[in-house]
């Protein structure tokens, strides 16, 4: 009997192409697109280099250690920063408010930058300046102290030791392009509500025919319910899988090295979506469509709220009311894996996990309570 | 009119899908565009970072200095050294930086062999390369003076170093409404995603009916005249769309008020137009491909995340690799966010900075006519097949 209602109902749920689309198919599409739009995020972006203008006037021929510099930094090879103009102030104003250039350096009682906006290039700028001046002071300082080290400054200048070794915070650095990809794992997850929406539905008689048909059959009631939810945690576990292998073998996203932890994690997170899904599904007594919207809804909010569309507002949260990111599952299960990833150790990844048991166990009882000797007078 | 009267009431019987994108249109736009502005590329006035020192060496002149320096140009959190501690704060942000002077490194560092100090930091962050450049700048400094002056006394070193990293070049900016106009392009960016969803929805919702092969039939022996529905068929998708993007245009001016009735707003919202006609475009032809209603809302957030996320809305353009952005030429998406983003740094119209402008608002209506060109050949295919 068991294998009877088990094979037909994973006929069943592999023949619904809608759901199957939705669990399967969009989280590996939306994959590609977070990988297409965030892969250059982490390998640096390419540099271009700044354009920006000089007034070629006395004051700055008469400085000829900053041009020096600055022919240093423009020189075509491959640490090339500024693209120079040299040119009239008149003529730099124009270039500056065609958008021609970032900005234009002029001497006046001092290094001045005029630019437009307060950005990355110009802040790129402006640092070098900084740079130039304090440097010049330094010399300056010290050739009025000790003038006979002429030579040995001038190597000291231009060579800048290393003084910073950078060390990784946990087991790897924090990134937040990973973590995207764990939000993703965490909406296909809940997504598996789906299939726990359809399963009860399935068993009502009042919301669908095959519920009805199910009622008049003598089988009890709680063994066609669990082996129909087991068909679901199945599927739903095998696209998961589906899912993590085309992260890691294809898009090569790094989830660490702990695979049997990442397995029980994915577990943990089909199970608790699976019977959220029959938890909102059981307890609505309204239409399918009413039901989805409930569902996608609420997979949708929980992902934002774990930062699958901005990862800043996972910090904001967990800064300041700290009690949400324990409520919410989409925040459980990515935190699992981006806890697996950076921490070296496992307790932080271990009250994740039992949280997410906590709230499969909620859920399940929920929908049983609700579930239990229903009986229809009429349909 | 009934034809036109019945599209709305199809819309209509649709409009919980339809409401829930708009909705989470104006989310997206409220939240992204605070937390855009001026976030992280503040520039000149920097928003200090909240840093931790840690100090295992003796306090020496040079590392005393270095932590005084620090504290005047960032936010020193005292923490306990314990790296489980540290990596939660790092994690949640609290701090972004940490400084660890190991044992030993005054020492070395007045030898001038190899010191290091050892630093922790969210990788890739704008913070971070600041501090570096910082902590980099005091030692270099620092490192002249000792090996150029002798005799140098403790007090003479760090007072010397701090006047020479107090010395700045003047920053002036020329024009300074430009930051804030940088809100209603995020806005308008994210519209794109919104707007391509709504009119996919919507337009397909409504000709899925009319497209039903029995319906059109019974339509075709109506004694309605055939072009009269097809024209009033056509009016009832450009009300909708332009009903939408009315919209989205009156909520800008709700947000962002006086903005949007600069040049710069009045450009940006003529670009979302054209946006709209060529999405209306290929919505058109979506509704004339898809032969059901799951069909429908998975071509609609296929088409429209992936077009978005391809072209820049999400992610800045500048961001996105070259071949991303190969790809993304192909749709007209690209086109309008590039439009956008040059309409934005606008402060000066004249033929030659508005050319830009409207070779690409020229691009997107070339998709949107050469779509529904293909729209009616597929149309045309369908009626001889049918």
């Amino acid at each position: 009997m068991f294998t009877h209602i088990y094979l037909y109902k994973l006929k069943n749920i592999i023949r619904d192409r809608n759901l199957m689309f939705w669990t399967l198919m969009f989280p590996i599409i939306l994959s590609v697109l977070f990988w297409m739009a965030f892969s250059n995020l982490t390998k640096g972006e390419v540099f271009h280099d700044i354009k920006i203008a000089v007034i070629n006037d006395t004051a700055y021929k008469e400085n000829v250690n900053f041009d020096k510099a600055l022919s240093y930094v423009s020189a075509d090879n491959e640490d090339k920063l500024f693209d120079v103009t040299y040119t009239t102030m008149d003529n730099a104003k124009k270039l500056l408010k065609d958008n021609q250039i970032e900005g234009y350096i002029y001497f006046d009682d001092g290094l001045n930058l005029t630019v437009k906006t307060s950005g990355i290039n110009e802040s790129i700028i402006k640092e070098f300046l900084d740079y130039y001046v304090q440097t010049t002071s330094t010399a300056t300082t010290i050739m009025a102290k000790n003038p006979s080290v002429h030579s040995s400054l001038a190597k000291d200048l231009s060579n800048k030791v290393q003084y910073l070794n950078e060390v990784p915070a946990g087991s790897a650095n924090p990134d937040t392009v990973v973590y995207y990809f764990y939000t993703l794992i965490a909406m296909t997850c809940l997504y598996g509500s789906f299939w726990g929406q359809k399963e009860v539905s399935d068993i009502q008689a009042n919301q669908s025919y095959v519920g009805a048909r199910v009622n008049i059959a003598p089988t009890h009631k709680l063994k066609v319910f669990s082996i129909s939810m087991l068909a679901a945690v199945t599927i739903q576990l095998i696209e998961i899988f589906v899912l993590l292998l085309f992260l890691i073998f294809i898009l090569k996203i790094d989830f660490g090295r702990q695979i049997g932890y990442i397995v029980l994690t994915c577990f943990a997170g089909t199970l608790t979506g699976v019977s959220f899904g029959a938890f909102v599904s059981s307890c609505i007594t309204k239409k399918e469509g009413i039901k989805i919207a409930v569902l996608i809804g609420g997979s949708m909010i929980m992902s934002f709220l774990s930062g699958m569309m901005y990862a800043g507002i996972k910090t904001l949260i967990s800064r300041n009311l700290p009690v949400l990111s324990y409520i919410n599952p989409a925040n459980l299960i990515a935190d699992s894996f981006y806890s697996l990833y950076y921490y070296s150790g496992y307790s932080h990844y271990f009250l994740n996990t039992a949280l997410l048991c906590a709230f499969t166990l909620l859920f399940s009882f929920l929908t049983y309570i609700t579930l239990r000797r229903q009986k229809y007078a009429s349909i | 009119m009934q034809v036109f009267k019945v599209f709305f009431k199809l819309i209509k019987r649709n409009f919980g899908e339809i409401l829930l994108y708009l909705i989470i249109f104006l989310i997206l736009a409220v939240v992204l565009s605070s937390v855009n502005t001026g976030s992280q590329y503040s520039g000149f006035n920097q928003t200090k970072s909240r840093i931790v020192f840690i100090n295992n060496d003796e306090n020496s002149a040079i590392v005393d200095g270095l932590e005084d320096y620090l504290a005047k140009n960032a936010v020193i959190v005292d923490m306990k050294d314990d790296s489980r501690t540290l990596q939660d704060a790092l994690f949640y942000r609290d701090i972004e930086y940490i400084v660890k002077v190991p044992m030993g490194f005054s020492e070395k560092f007045y030898k001038g062999s190899d010191a290091k100090l050892e630093i922790t930091k969210i990788p890739d962050s704008i913070s971070g390369v600041y501090m570096d450049n910082m902590i980099d700048k005091y030692l270099n400094t620092a490192r002249i003076y000792v090996n150029n002056m002798k005799n140098i006394s403790d007090e003479e070193l760090i007072s010397y170093i701090q006047k020479d990293l107090s010395q700045t070049a003047n920053v002036n900016l020329s024009s300074a409404n430009t930051v804030k106009e940088k809100d209603f392009s995020y806005y308008y960016n994210y519209s794109a995603y919104s707007l391509s969803a709504i009119l996919i929805l919507g337009v397909c919702s409504v000709m899925l009916v009319f497209n039903k092969l029995d319906l059109k039939r019974r339509n075709l022996c109506s004694p309605v005249k055939g072009r009269s529905i097809n024209l009033q068929l056509i009016l009832g998708n450009l009300v909708f769309a332009f009903g939408a993007w009315f919209i989205v245009v009156i909520v800008s001016m709700l947000l962002y008020k006086k903005d949007m009735f600069t040049l710069n707003g009045i450009l940006m919202i003529l670009n979302s137009f054209i946006f709209t006609i060529a999405t209306l475009s290929i919505s058109f032809l979506i509704s004339n491909i898809i032969k059901s209603r799951p069909a429908m809302s998975a071509a609609a957030n296929v088409v429209a995340l992936g077009s978005s996320f391809i072209s820049g809305v999400f992610v800045p353009q500048y961001l996105l690799s070259a071949k991303v952005l190969t790809i993304a030429s192909f749709t007209p998406t690209y086109w309008y966010v590039k439009a956008n983003i040059i309409i934005s740094s606008l402060s000066q119209f004249n033929a030659q900075s508005l050319k830009p402008v409207f070779t690409n608002m020229l691009i997107v209506f070339a998709f949107a006519v050469a779509v529904l060109a293909i729209t009616l050949v597929v149309m045309k295919q369908r009626k001889t097949v049918s």
